[in-house]
C-alpha cells in the first residue's frame, strides 16, 4: 500500500511500490463501507471474467487483467449524472457500473449489431446516454481534452457534477495531456485525471519513456494536487479518487492521480510479448490484485470461501449469458452505414451527456 | 429603420452578440478574446457585455481548447472556440477530425456537437498568418465548413453556425475584416448553411470563388462587362456540405466554369468542384474547367514574393479569356 501526495510547489516525486504504514491503509479502508467493499470485489471479478471472455472471443482485444483494482476503484461510486471517460483497457466494467448492458458491450467487441453504436465506433466505446464519453477516435489523448470540455460544461451549468477520466501512462506523454490538465487547473474544472499506470506503452517500459519516474509528480507543474496510489489496492484507489471527487465537487479544481498497476497480459490478447522478463511477470502475477483483495476480505470476515465461490459462479453465469446474447446477435448491418446520418438534424440536441 | 452598415468584423461580432443574448448556453473562448477584444477586434465589446464566464481567455493550447469545446458541446452547451489563426489548426487537428467530426455518426445519433470553431485566414492587412487550410476539412465527413465573404453573410452565417447542431468551422478572411462594409439585416437573421450564392448573374462564364476571391471575381466581372462579356459569380460561402446543384445550374447556363480560391490549387476545393463538374456536367461544358489558386510553394513572406504568390483579379481575367477562347 502506498499513497504519496505531491502538492503544488512540491518537488517530491512519488515512489512506486514502496511499503507504507498499515495505518494509512486502515484509515482509507475505514472510509469504504462493508457493502462497498463487497461491491468492489464483485465488480473486480466481473471485470476479470468479462475481459477474459472478450479476449477469448477477439484476439485483438486489449487485456485488462491485473488492472481491475485501478479501474473498479476509480469508477465505482460515481453519480449517474457525473461524466466519465474510461481508458480503452478494461472500460466495460466502468460502463456496466453505470448500467450498460453486458450483452450489448460484448456485442461491440465482436462487431455485432446489438452494440451501442451500430458498429460505427471503436469496440470499447460506451453509451453516451449514460454520461460516458464515447470512443470515436483511434488516437490516445484527445479523450482527455473532451472529458475536460465535459467538465467545463458541468462547471458552466453550475451544480456539483464532476468528470472522471482515466488514461494510460503512455497517453500521459501526449501533448494533449499537458494541455488538458493545464487548462483544467487554470479554470479549476471539476475533473479527476486518473492515470492507469500499467508500466507499459505497448512494448516499452515506463522507464524508457518517462524520465521523471512519477506521473503524479507532474501535478506540481500544473499547481494541482498529485497523488500516487497503489493501483492494485482497490480500496486505496477508490478512497483517493473519491477524495479528489470531493474536491472537484467543492469547486476546488482537478486532481491528478497515478494508480500504479501492471498489465498482466499483452497489449492485445494475442500479443506474443517477449519484451519483458518472466521474472517480472511472475512477480506481478504474485501481486495480482484480485486474489489479494479476496484474501483481505476473507481475513476481515466479510466473505467466506463458499460465498466467494458462489460469487464467482454468479459472475461467470452473468458473463456467459452476455456472451451468448452477443454471439446470437447478427453482425453489424451494412444498411447502418448511414450515409444520411453523418450530420445531426435540428432536433438532435435532446441527447448526449445530459 | 434604415439598414445597418457594418464592417465584416463588426458583423461577425454582432452575430455572436445576438446569439449570446438569446441563448445563455452560448459562450466564447480563445486567446485574447477578452479585455483585448480579440485579434483584429474579432470579439470587441463581448467581454464588457458578458464577462469572464462567457468570454473565456485560454492558454495557448489549441488542442485543449477545441477539445474543451467538443466536450462542452457534448454536455449540451453551445461553445464558440476561437483559434486565432488558421495556421494554428494543425495543432488541434485530432480534436477536429477525430472527435468533433465523428461523434454524431459514431454514437448512432445519440450525441451531437453543436460547436463553432472560428479562425482567421488569408492575406490580410497585417500580412501575418495567411495560410488557407480550409480545404483540408472539406475532406472530412461530419464537419461543416464555411467562409462568408460579405458582412451580411458574416453575421447570418455566424448565427446559423451557432444554432447548428453540428461542428462548424468558420473561416474568416482577414482582408475582409476592415476592408468591406455592407448592409446587414436587422433582427433575427440566419443565413442557411449548405448553400452557395449567386452574387452576380451572367451568361458567358461562371466563376465560383471563396472569400476575398469573390470580390476579385466581381471586379473581374465588372471589367469584362465593359467588353461585353457576361460573367456569373458564385460565392461558395459554404464549402462543406457543398451545394453543387447551384453551381451545376449555372454551368448549364454559361457552359464555362472557373473556380478561384486563395488556397493552393493542388488538392484544393477548386479541384473538388472541377471533379464534380467533370462527373456531372461534362456535356454541358464548352471548355475545360480552369482552376485559379496559389502556386505549389510554401507561402513566402517577403512582399514581392507574396504578391507573386497570391492569386488575383488578373489571374481570374486571364482564366476567363482562356475559357472563352477555347
Amino acid at each position: 500500500m502506498t499513497i504519496s501526495s505531491t502538492t503544488a510547489g512540491s518537488s517530491s516525486g512519488a515512489v512506486h511500490g514502496a511499503p507504507a504504514g498499515e495505518s494509512i491503509r486502515d484509515t482509507l479502508a475505514a472510509h469504504v463501507s462493508p457493502d462497498d467493499r463487497l461491491a468492489l470485489l464483485r465488480n473486480m471479478i466481473l471485470c476479470r471474467v468479462l475481459e477474459r471472455a472478450c479476449c477469448e472471443l477477439n484476439p485483438r482485444w486489449f487485456p485488462a487483467e491485473g488492472e481491475e483494482a485501478t479501474i473498479v476503484g476509480t469508477f465505482y461510486g460515481l453519480r449517474p449524472d457525473d461524466v466519465i471517460a474510461a481508458h480503452y483497457r478494461g472500460p466495460f466494467i466502468a460502463y456496466a457500473m453505470r448500467g450498460a448492458e453486458l450483452g450489448r458491450l460484448v456485442g461491440q467487441a465482436l462487431g455485432k449489431a446489438n452494440g451501442y453504436a451500430k458498429g460505427r465506433a471503436l469496440g470499447f466505446t460506451g453509451p453516451v446516454e449514460l454520461n460516458i464519453v464515447p470512443w470515436v477516435a483511434g488516437d490516445l489523448g484527445t479523450s482527455l481534452g473532451v472529458a475536460t470540455g465535459a467538465a467545463l460544461g458541468l462547471q458552466y451549468e453550475g451544480g456539483d457534477r464532476v468528470a472522471v477520466v482515466s488514461f494510460g501512462d503512455g497517453t500521459s506523454n501526449r501533448g494533449d495531456f499537458h494541455e488538458a490538465v493545464n487548462l483544467a487547473a487554470v479554470w479549476k474544472l471539476p475533473i479527476v485525471y486518473v492515470c492507469q499506470h500499467n508500466q507499459y506503452s505497448i512494448s516499452l517500459h515506463a522507464s524508457q519513456v518517462l524520465a521523471c519516474g512519477s506521473i503524479a509528480a507532474r501535478a506540481a507543474g500544473y499547481g494541482i494536487p498529485g497523488v500516487s496510489v497503489d493501483g492494485n489496492d482497490v480500496r486505496a484507489v477508490h478512497a483517493v479518487v473519491q477524495e479528489a471527487i470531493g474536491r472537484a465537487r467543492a469547486g476546488e479544481g482537478p486532481t491528478l492521480i497515478e494508480a500504479c498497476t501492471y498489465r498482466l497480459g499483452g497489449h492485445w490478447a494475442s500479443d506474443p510479448g517477449g519484451y519483458r522478463s518472466p521474472e517480472e511477470e511472475n512477480e506481478w502475477r504474485r501481486r495480482d490484485p484480485l486474489p489479494g483483495y479476496e484474501r483481505q476480505l476473507l481475513a476481515e470476515g466479510l466473505v467466506d470461501q463458499p460465498a466467494l465461490a458462489r460469487l464467482w459462479d454468479e459472475v461467470r453465469a452473468q458473463v456467459a449469458a452476455a456472451v451468448a446474447e452477443a454471439q446470437a446477435a447478427p453482425p453489424a448491418d451494412e444498411a447502418d452505414l448511414g450515409l444520411d446520418e453523418v450530420f445531426a438534424g435540428e432536433s438532435a440536441l435532446a441527447n448526449g451527456c445530459k | 429603420m434604415p439598414p445597418r452598415r457594418l464592417t465584416f468584423v463588426e458583423a461577425l461580432v454582432e452575430g455572436m452578440r445576438g446569439e449570446m443574448r438569446r441563448d445563455p448556453d452560448v459562450f466564447l473562448m480563445g486567446q485574447d478574446v477578452g479585455v483585448m477584444g480579440g485579434a483584429m477586434g474579432g470579439s470587441k465589446g463581448l467581454y464588457d457585455e458578458f464577462g469572464p464566464r462567457r468570454v473565456r481567455e485560454t492558454p495557448i493550447s489549441e488542442s485543449a481548447m477545441v477539445g474543451a469545446a467538443v466536450g462542452a458541446a457534448l454536455t449540451g452547451k453551445r461553445p464558440i472556440v476561437e483559434v486565432s489563426f488558421g495556421e494554428f489548426l494543425p495543432t488541434c487537428m485530432n480534436q477536429i477530425v477525430l472527435q468533433a467530426a465523428n461523434l454524431h455518426y459514431m454514437t448512432a445519433g445519440k450525441a451531437s456537437v453543436p460547436m463553432v470553431l472560428r479562425t482567421r485566414v488569408g492575406d490580410g492587412p497585417y500580412r501575418g498568418h495567411p495560410q488557407c487550410f480550409e480545404a483540408w476539412f472539406t475532406h472530412v465527413p461530419g464537419l461543416k465548413v464555411v467562409m462568408p465573404s460579405t458582412p451580411a453573410d458574416g453575421l447570418g452565417m455566424m448565427v446559423a453556425a451557432i444554432r447548428d447542431p453540428n461542428p462548424v468551422l468558420f473561416f474568416e478572411h482577414m482582408y475582409l475584416y476592415h476592408a468591406i462594409r455592407g448592409d446587414v439585416p436587422d433582427g433575427d437573421h440566419a443565413t442557411p448553411l449548405g448553400k452557395v450564392f449567386v452574387r452576380r448573374e451572367g451568361t458567358d462564364v461562371t466563376v465560383a470563388a471563396t472569400g476575398w476571391m469573390v470580390h476579385k471575381a466581381l471586379a473581374a466581372a465588372e471589367l469584362l462587362g465593359g467588353e461585353g462579356v457576361s460573367v456569373e459569380v458564385i460565392d461558395v460561402a459554404c464549402l462543406a456540405p457543398l451545394d453543387f446543384d447551384t453551381i451545376a445550374a449555372s454551368i448549364r447556363k454559361t457552359s464555362r466554369l472557373i473556380v478561384a480560391h486563395e488556397a493552393w490549387k493542388v488538392g484544393g476545393l477548386g479541384a473538388e468542384i472541377a471533379a464534380e463538374a467533370a462527373e456531372r456536367c461534362f456535356f454541358d461544358l464548352d471548355a475545360p474547367v480552369v482552376r485559379v489558386g496559389a502556386p505549389q510553394t510554401p507561402l513566402p513572406l517577403a512582399k514581392p514574393l507574396r504578391d507573386r504568390f497570391l492569386p488575383g483579379t488578373h489571374d481570374i481575367l486571364s482564366a476567363i479569356r482562356t475559357v472563352l477562347t477555347t
